[in-house]
């Protein structure tokens, strides 16, 4: 019996982790320690394989960036509570995001924190919410 | 050597290439087991365990690709297997991933299918079982009370038949499947010799666990396992339908697939 449940629970870690690399480009981005970015939204493409979020911030040293993130795509987001509405040009946002090891403004989106305290989560979700793994992070 | 003996070593060795060509019987039992029909109706998306990257049972995360302990691969289906560029998972290259659905929107099956974050939907009727999948958009009939003609036309998605078991279970049984598709979403090769068993099992009200047995003696030595879940939607099927294009995957690739390589104006 304690074989058994052993087994089952290797084999809910081994499928609970299945999805935690799924993403495309996974491997290219620092999962270590999301990036904090104050900006502004200049684009939000809702759709697959996955959303795409632009938006301008200012990097430490004063420089005016143009980011591209990414989220799980729209049917995924639906359920974690986004639509098409959820972001548009012109909002004031904190981001929070996995970037590419290479330096370039790019990464996987973690949580977006709106002007006026609205928080958007990209991260996660859950089995009940369509996500590629229940313990799962969002992966870029 | 007797002739008697000879017969028998030629007997024995027809048989032997019979049982490699064709692991498990094909089509329902007979007789077909009468069992209640289970309610299978609602909106279904990835359940525990999500969508993972493997239909290994061991290895649904795709970490151990080529080296699973439970996929009896041939020589030429491992080779194939490594050569392939996944465009997810641990080995993830989008910019180069030689995925044929990214590529080319080309179905990815049954299995494959439910590697995708997107939501299904079962319309049972007494003729047959339709599999509704919001990737595609696609539907698969699963016909009931039948069976499989004598050569099916190789395609993506086989010729399906079904039956109920135990009152809580849907037993798809597929053949006819061209080589084209993936398995799943790290390249396990599949060949016109695939005859694949999914078993979709309501477990409790919110739950249907699936085990997909996958028997293709031209790629692999014996039949093998793999499993996932499926929950309730909370929003519900076609919500939003995944349509494949290939300029999304092309536009994702450039604006966020490589970072590095924005340049870049075709998948390598």
């Amino acid at each position: 019996m304690r074989t058994r449940l052993l087994l089952v629970a290797a084999l809910a870690v081994a499928v609970a982790s299945a999805g935690v690399l799924a993403h495309h480009g996974g491997n290219l981005y620092d999962t270590t320690k999301p990036v904090m970015l104050k900006g502004t939204i200049t684009k939000f493409e809702w759709g697959t394989p996955h959303n795409q979020i632009f938006f301008d911030a200012t990097s430490d040293k004063g420089e005016k960036q143009s980011w591209v993130g990414s989220t799980e795509p729209a049917p995924v987001m639906l359920e974690r509570g986004w639509t098409r509405r959820s972001l548009g040009p012109g909002d004031a946002v904190t981001v929070y995001i996995f970037a590419a090891k290479n330096g370039a403004t790019v990464g996987n989106i973690q949580r977006i924190v709106k002007a006026d305290g609205t928080e958007l989560t990209a991260s996660g979700g859950g089995a009940r919410a369509g996500g590629e793994g229940a313990a799962a992070p969002a992966r870029p | 050597m007797t002739p008697l003996v000879a017969a028998l070593i030629v007997l024995v060795g027809a048989a032997t290439l019979a049982a490699q060509d064709n692991f498990l019987p094909i089509g329902p039992p007979s007789p077909i087991p009468t069992s209640a029909v289970p309610d299978l109706s609602g909106d279904w998306g990835p359940g525990a365990g999500g969508i993972g990257q493997s239909m290994s049972g061991a290895d649904p995360a795709g970490r151990l690709r080529g080296k699973e302990p439970d996929i009896p691969y041939l020589p030429w289906a491992l080779a194939r297997t490594m050569e392939q560029v996944p465009p997810t998972g641990p080995d993830a290259r989008f910019e180069a991933t030689t995925d044929p659905q990214i590529h080319y929107c080309e179905p990815p099956g049954p299995g494959h299918i439910f590697m995708y974050p997107a939501k299904t939907k079962f319309v049972q009727t007494s003729e047959a079982v339709y599999i509704l999948h919001e990737v595609g958009p696609v539907f698969r009939p699963v016909w009931l009370n039948a069976k499989h003609p004598p050569d099916p036309d190789p395609n993506y998605w086989g010729h399906s038949i079904g039956w109920y078991e135990n009152g809580d279970t849907l037993v798809v049984d597929t053949i006819g499947f061209n080589d084209r598709a993936w398995l799943d979403q790290v390249g396990h090769p599949r060949t016109e010799k695939l005859h694949m068993i999914e078993r979709y099992r309501k477990t409790d009200a919110n739950t249907i666990a699936i085990e997909f047995t996958i028997d293709d003696p031209g790629a692999y030595s014996k039949p093998w396992v793999g499993r996932r879940n499926l929950a309730r939607s909370q929003t519900g099927f076609m919500r939003f339908a995944w349509v494949c294009s290939v300029r999304d995957n092309y536009e994702h690739y450039q604006k966020v697939g490589a970072p590095g390589n924005p340049g870049a104006t075709t998948f390598k």
